[in-house]
């Protein structure tokens, strides 16, 4: 339901709408509308308009004092995937010692504001195709883990990308809705045959200091359940990586 | 880069947030503007009091709405806020006068659900044939009352629907009416009775052109209101400012085309009807046989429900809004934990919605004379609010460092208009009884006024705290 008022033919508002989110995110959390004006070497008036439209679309926020401003969550979708892990080697021993004590796939994605990545995957039992969790985050368990930390999944995959990927994944927003409430209330994800056919699997959440999702550890099995019998040990693992990662 | 300004929590945790999509926070608006009630009761008012100015009344009267909306949208573009009009106004001008505004907008919500809540039973009545008895009444207003309240608690969305619904039924089977009506070409006049065309083509004084733009405006009243849904709406920033514009606009345009539509008819109408105070019932019964009599009932009836469901919307948001920051008692501002619905509000504000018209339909008041005067009274609530957000917003904007010419002049414009259109109402009276009313107003702005007094002697950090809305948290920046 977005104003289709402005079209290809006003490249000048596009410019202009484009500048402002450069000075935004250049200068930093908390500029002002007539910062941002003089920066952009635009008229007040327009400044005004182009930044009200730019915090309805939540590209930017205005911040608590309703006079700075700072980039959205929605500008961060705009940078695409996570980014690249690296991760210390302290973080991968930890991995490595949690594979060798449980008997299904241990793998650590990690997440951007709106994106999740691979970062380590089991190489005994690896992941089918980590591109479609990547894809696909309504199917995976560490997709929904993300989702379900959003305001409103909706604004980082839209229902028109709900793909069926298997018989039984949840293509219709109420049925996800409902998986990510349930995802949200216990505090960890699981799926049982959405990305494949014959896989489940859970994902216990790493989350930094201040809450936020960072990464998370993943379990995968050819199961017919998500292997909840090693549900402590995952959580054990990502306690463990909070230290390491966040 | 999140800056340590930023808290964990917004100050208005806990309402279901971010649910309703453009449609439902349009149909707030709507429903309490409820364009398909103002066209039964308004118009033929405006017709006894403006003559033949009736049409450029509402479209005057329109174009007044229009201003004031472009000045809340101004605020609404800038915070997403419970309180609506009232935190913009507690924002812009300052606590004093931002709860004098948000205590007559409370006055006015809760009024104009009393009102719809007696125009709904007075029409469910007529439509399954009872007759319009106060005693029948009062019980239909308690059944409206109780079944808006379960709607309301279960959640907002459920009750966005819901008006969403009933308005879209009641606004097609008025105007199909109108149209039917218009059609046919109208009554044909007696030869004993004098025409309509007495009252409807007279020439107006100019107090009576007044009172008539007066009366023109109420059928406006709660164009406002989706202001109060800041935090439940999807992208609260865009949506609520759309339909805060768009309702007074479109609607303006629905009421002119009905408002002609109705004085062609009552023009040849008998002079009886157009003074009976629902001519275009008695309008209908008399002229048209068949099913449309009780097209017309079902289509009020829908209207006055979503109406009631609408004020009561907006009502308990106020108060959650004023319990958060502690200008109520903070009981006030408790929210469900599952449904997300500020039930403490709502229990504390249907049963009084419900009681006073109850009371006095039992004391023995014509159940029409409790609709208008109730509406009367909520004329004087919106209007003063009306006046302080339009000055509110471009001095919210100075405060922000964002205002420019335009905004300044139409907020003086319209808040200096509605100042005036408020003293005519209060000296001329809308209806009989006018001045009457206007000190029942007076008399209900006092425990307001008498809140802020002690509060800024006593809390004065409470008061401070007026006009909250939904912060921006850590996890909503990058």
């Amino acid at each position: 339901m977005s104003d289709r008022g402005l079209t290809g033919r006003q490249p000048g508002a596009v410019q202009n709408a484009l500048a402002v989110l450069e000075v935004v995110a250049h200068a930093g959390a908390g500029v002002t509308a007539k910062e941002v004006g003089e920066l952009a070497h635009l008229p007040p008036a327009t400044t005004y308009r182009l930044l009200n439209l730019l915090v309805g679309e939540e590209y930017l926020i205005r911040m608590p004092d309703l006079r700075g401003f700072a980039l959205g969550r929605r500008a961060a979708a705009l940078t695409g995937a996570a980014p690249e892990p690296r991760l210390s080697r302290a973080a991968r021993d930890e991995l490595r010692r949690l594979r060798g004590s449980l008997r299904v796939g241990v793998h650590l994605v990690v997440f951007g504001p709106t994106a999740l990545r691979c970062a380590d995957v089991d190489p005994e039992l690896p992941l089918r195709d980590p591109a479609l969790l990547e894809r696909h985050l309504h199917a995976g368990a560490a997709g929904r883990l993300l989702l379900a930390d959003q305001p409103d999944w909706r604004e980082v995959h839209p229902p028109s990308r709900l793909v069926r990927l298997t018989a039984s994944t949840a293509v219709r927003p109420h049925q996800l809705q409902a998986r990510l409430d349930e995802t949200a209330e216990r505090g960890w994800a699981a799926q049982t045959g959405e990305v494949h056919d014959d896989v489940s699997c859970l994902a216990a959440p790493v989350r930094g200091a201040d809450g936020a999702l960072v990464a998370a550890v993943v379990l995968s099995a050819p199961r017919p359940r998500p292997p909840v019998d090693h549900l402590d040990a995952a959580r054990g693992c990502a306690a463990a990586l909070e230290p390491l990662l966040a | 880069m999140p800056a340590p300004a930023l808290a964990t929590t917004s100050p208005v945790e806990g309402l279901r947030r971010r649910r309703l999509g453009f449609l439902e926070v349009l149909a707030q608006s709507v429903a309490v503007l409820a364009p398909t009630a103002a066209l039964v009761t308004v118009p033929a008012l405006v017709a006894t009091a403006g003559g033949s100015l009736t049409v450029p009344a509402f479209a005057a009267a329109g174009s007044l709405m229009v201003l004031v909306a472009w000045s809340v949208r101004h605020a609404a573009r800038r915070m997403a806020a419970v309180g609506g009009v009232y935190s913009y106004c507690a924002r812009g001008l300052g606590p004093v006068a931002g709860v004098v505004c948000g205590w007559s907008l409370v006055v006015a919500y809760a009024a104009l659900a009393v009102s719809s809540c007696v125009g709904a039973a007075l029409y469910a009545s007529a439509l399954v044939g009872w007759a319009q008895h106060p005693c029948v009444v009062a019980v239909g207003v308690v059944v409206v009352a109780c079944g808006v309240g379960l709607v309301a608690a279960r959640g907002v969305q459920l009750s966005a629907r819901l008006v969403l619904a009933l308005e879209a039924v009641s606004l097609t089977l008025v105007l199909v009416l109108l149209g039917v009506l218009v059609v046919r070409g109208g009554p044909q006049a007696g030869a004993t009775e004098p025409a309509g065309a007495v009252v409807v083509d007279a020439l107006p004084t100019p107090g009576g052109a007044a009172l008539a733009l007066v009366l023109a405006v109420t059928a406006f009243m709660g164009f406002e209101s989706s202001s109060v849904l800041g935090v439940e709406s999807r992208r609260p920033l865009l949506f609520v400012p759309r339909a805060v514009l768009w309702t007074p606009a479109v609607g303006g345009v629905v009421l002119l085309v009905g408002a002609a539509a109705q004085m062609a008819l009552l023009r040849e109408a008998p002079v009886a009807v157009l003074l009976s105070g629902a001519p275009l019932d008695g309008l209908v019964r008399a002229e048209a046989g068949g099913p449309l009599p009780s097209l017309l009932d079902a289509a009020a009836a829908a209207a006055f429900v979503a109406c009631t469901s609408g004020a009561v919307t907006a009502l308990v948001r106020v108060l959650f809004s004023m319990g958060r920051e502690g200008v109520l008692p903070a009981a006030l501002g408790d929210v469900h934990p599952v449904t997300g619905t500020p039930v403490r509000a709502l229990l504390t504000a249907l049963p009084l919605v419900a009681l006073v018209p109850v009371v006095a339909l039992l004391a023995g008041a014509a159940p029409r004379a409790v609709l208008s005067g109730a509406v009367t009274v909520a004329a004087f609530g919106s209007l003063l609010a009306y006046a302080l957000v339009s000055a509110a917003a471009p001095a919210l904007l100075r405060r922000i460092g964002e205002l420019t010419p335009a905004p300044l002049v139409v907020g003086v414009l319209a808040s200096t208009s509605c100042a005036a259109l408020l003293l005519v109402a209060a000296v001329a009276g809308p209806w009989t009884g006018g001045q009457s009313l206007a000190l029942v107003f007076a008399a209900l702005v006092v425990p307001g006024v008498a809140r802020v007094v002690w509060l800024r002697r006593r809390h004065p950090e409470r008061l401070a705290r007026a006009g909250v809305y939904d912060e921006p948290t850590r996890r909503s920046v990058l």
